[in-house]
C-alpha cells in the first residue's frame, strides 16, 4: 500500500498522457454518467477472451481491451506490457509492477465527480460525504481545545423550561423544535447569519441563541419571555396570558420562522420554482394532491397544494395508519356539493381524494382531539396507537395510482424509494378541555427519550412513549437523500 | 451466462436499475451494521499479517468468506424478493 501520491509508474504515465484515459474509461465503464454511457457498458463491457462480464472485469488504461481478474487481464497485461488497468466496479487503478491498487488523490477527484453525475442521470441521492473541515474550520479545532464527547449517557441537549404562567404549550413546541435532528444541525452548525437590521427582533436568531443555551452544558431551567414575546409581536392572535393551543402554536411558530429566515443574509430570493428554499420549508413543507374526479366523465382535477402538517380526525380507537388510510380514501361528495367540471363544463357530483405527493423530512401529525361545535366544546381521549417505524408509500399520490389502476404496486419507482419515518417527539394533552396541560416526549439520541414536563426532564423508554395519549406526533425521514450540484 | 442471464443483465445496466439496487443494496448493509463489521474484519485481517505488506487480493481472500456469511437473511431475502418482482414485471419489448 502507498499513500495518495499513486506510484511511480502511475505517475509516469500522467506525466506522458494525461488523466483523461482514465476520466473518459472511469466515466463511461465505472460511474455511467450518462444514458449513452450505460449503452456502452450493458453492450460492451464483457471480457475479450471469454465474453463473461465479470467476475470483476477491468479495463487497460493504455488501450482498448476488457479482462476479467480470473487471469485474463493479467495476460494482457504481460504480454502487451501495459502494466496499468481499471477495476470497472469500483474504479481504483490497479499497477501490475507495484501488484496491488493505487490510490491517487487526482484519479480518486475524477471518480468522484463522476459518481455525482451517474447518480443525479438516475435521479438518485447523491452519496453521503461526510464533513471535512476546510482550513478555518481546522485552525478553530485547534485553536479551541475543549471537547465535549458524547457517551451513551449523556443528557447534553437536555434543559427544563420555565412555565411562565400557562405557557406549556409553547415550551413543548419549543422542546419539540429543539429535538429536530436538522434543524439542530442547522442551528448549531450556525447557518442563520441575520441583517444587521434583524437585530433583537427575529425569531431566527433568538431561535440560534436557544441552541446555544440547550447544548451548553448548564443544567438550570431556561426561561422563554424573549420567545414569547417575539411570537406575541409577530402572531398577534396568540398574545395573552391564557393557555393556548399547542398545535395552532406550532403552526404560527413556523409561520413566523419562515417570514423571519428572509431576514437572513444568505436566504433573500432562494426560490425554487415557485417553493421557498428556506430550512423550515425544507424540513417541514410536503405536497398534498387532491383529485376530483367527475361521475360523469371520469375527468381529473389535480391541484397540489404545501401543507406543514396533517390533521387527522379521531374516530372511535384504531391506529395513525388507520387514520391515515382514512385521510387518503376517496370520498363521494354527493348531490349538495356539486363540483363544476372543466370537462363536462356543468356542476356535478364528483369523488374527491387526497394523497401525499411529495413528503416533508419532518411529518408531523395533528389528531384532531378537541371538537369545537355550537352545542358542546370536547376532548375526544380515545386510544390512538402510533408506531416508532412509519412506513409512509401507501399513502403517496404515485403508490394509490398504481394500486388504483390495478398496475403492479411494486413498479420500479416503489422499489427504491425509502419513504421511512422514526418518532421522535410526541406532545401529549393531559386534563380537560378548560384545565389541561401539555408535556413532551422528545427522541434525544436514538433510542434515548425523555419526558420534558416544564422545568422537569426525567428519563423515559418507548414503551412508555408509544403507550401516551398523544396529541401531536413528529416522525423525521429515517434515511436521508442529497442533492449535489456538478 | 446463458442468453436469458445475459439479456436480463444488460437490461439491468441499461436502465440503470442495476445502479439502483446496488445503491439500495449498499444502504441496507450500513442500516445494519454489517459495513463496520466486515471493516473490523479487515482490520483485524491487516492486524494480524507478518510485515507490511498487505495487498487488496490477500485482504479480499481472507475477509470475504466471514463477510458473506455476515450479511444477514433478511436483507438477502429483500434483494432477491425485489429484483424477482422486478424483473418479472418488466414490460417485454
Amino acid at each position: 500500500m502507498n499513500d495518495m501520491n499513486g506510484c511511480i509508474h502511475l505517475n509516469n504515465f500522467k506525466a506522458a498522457k494525461g488523466v483523461n484515459p482514465y476520466k473518459v474509461v472511469h466515466a463511461f465503464f465505472v460511474a455511467c454518467t450518462s444514458q449513452e454511457a450505460r449503452m456502452y457498458k450493458a453492450t460492451a463491457c464483457l471480457c475479450f477472451v471469454c465474453s463473461q462480464p465479470g467476475p470483476r472485469l477491468h479495463s487497460c488504461l493504455h488501450c482498448i481491451y476488457f479482462g476479467c481478474y480470473e487471469g485474463h487481464m493479467q495476460e494482457h497485461s504481460k504480454t502487451k506490457k501495459h502494466f496499468l488497468y481499471i477495476d470497472l466496479n469500483h474504479g481504483n487503478v490497479f499497477c501490475a509492477q507495484c501488484q496491488d491498487y493505487i490510490y491517487d488523490q487526482e484519479l480518486a477527484d475524477i471518480a468522484t465527480r463522476n459518481r455525482l453525475k451517474g447518480a443525479k442521470s438516475l435521479g438518485l441521492s447523491a452519496p453521503f460525504m461526510s464533513w471535512v473541515p476546510n482550513a478555518n474550520e481546522a485552525a478553530a479545532l485547534r485553536r479551541l481545545r475543549k471537547r465535549r464527547m458524547i457517551s451513551p449517557n449523556t443528557t447534553i441537549g437536555l434543559r427544563g423550561l420555565q412555565n411562565l404562567g400557562s405557557t406549556c404549550f409553547m415550551n413543548c413546541i419549543v422542546q419539540t423544535l429543539i429535538h429536530t435532528p436538522l434543524l439542530r444541525d442547522y442551528f448549531l452548525g450556525e447557518r442563520h447569519k441575520c441583517k444587521p437590521s434583524g437585530a433583537g427582533k427575529c425569531l431566527v436568531c433568538e431561535v440560534s441563541k436557544l441552541f446555544q443555551e440547550f447544548y451548553s452544558g448548564a443544567k438550570t431551567p431556561l426561561t422563554l419571555h424573549r420567545l414569547l414575546h417575539l411570537i406575541w409581536t409577530h402572531a398577534r392572535h396568540l398574545a395573552g396570558y391564557e393557555q393556548q393551543d399547542a398545535h395552532e402554536f406550532f403552526i404560527a411558530t413556523l409561520d413566523v420562522l419562515h417570514r423571519h429566515c428572509m431576514n437572513g443574509l444568505e436566504d433573500v430570493e432562494k426560490k425554487e420554482n415557485g417553493r421557498c428554499n428556506c430550512i423550515i420549508d425544507q424540513i417541514f413543507t410536503g405536497g398534498l394532491q387532491s383529485d376530483v374526479v367527475c361521475t360523469c366523465c371520469s375527468g381529473v382535477s389535480t391541484t397540489i397544494d404545501p401543507f406543514w402538517d396533517i390533521s387527522l380526525d379521531v374516530a372511535g380507537p384504531g391506529s395513525l395508519q388507520a387514520c391515515l388510510e382514512r385521510f387518503t380514501r376517496a370520498e363521494h361528495l354527493g348531490s349538495g356539493a356539486k363540483i363544476k367540471c372543466s370537462n363536462c363544463r356543468a356542476y356535478r357530483e364528483s369523488t374527491k381524494q387526497l394523497t401525499l405527493e411529495t413528503l416533508p423530512i419532518v411529518a408531523s401529525f395533528h389528531l384532531k382531539r378537541f371538537e369545537h361545535s355550537e352545542q358542546i366544546d370536547r376532548k375526544i381521549s380515545t386510544f390512538v396507537s402510533f408506531p416508532a417505524e412509519l412506513d409512509m408509500t401507501p399513502f403517496m399520490s404515485s403508490h394509490r395510482r398504481a394500486v388504483d389502476t390495478a398496475d403492479n404496486n411494486n413498479g420500479p419507482e416503489g422499489v427504491f424509494e425509502d419513504n421511512r419515518y422514526s418518532l421522535f417527539a410526541v406532545v401529549n394533552h393531559l386534563g380537560s378541555l378548560d384545565a389541561g396541560h401539555y408535556t413532551a416526549y422528545v427522541r434525544q439520541m436514538k433510542g434515548s427519550w425523555f419526558k420534558c414536563d416544564d422545568h422537569m426532564i426525567t428519563r423515559a423508554d418507548l414503551a412508555e412513549v408509544l403507550d401516551s395519549e398523544g396529541y401531536l406526533l413528529f416522525y423525521h425521514k429515517t434515511v436521508l437523500e442529497y442533492e449535489c450540484d456538478v | 451466462m446463458t442468453v436469458n442471464n445475459t439479456i436480463a443483465h444488460q437490461r439491468l445496466i441499461l436502465t440503470g436499475d442495476r445502479e439502483r439496487f446496488k445503491e439500495l443494496l449498499r444502504r441496507r448493509l450500513i442500516e445494519c451494521g454489517w459495513r463496520d463489521q466486515v471493516r473490523m474484519l479487515c482490520r483485524d485481517a491487516v492486524k494480524e499479517t507478518e510485515g507490511n505488506n498487505v495487498t487488496l487480493d490477500t485482504l479480499v481472500t481472507r475477509v470475504t468468506p466471514r463477510a458473506r456469511a455476515l450479511v444477514p437473511d433478511t436483507v438477502k431475502k429483500e434483494l432477491l424478493q425485489k429484483i424477482k418482482t422486478h424483473l418479472l414485471t418488466q414490460k417485454e419489448h
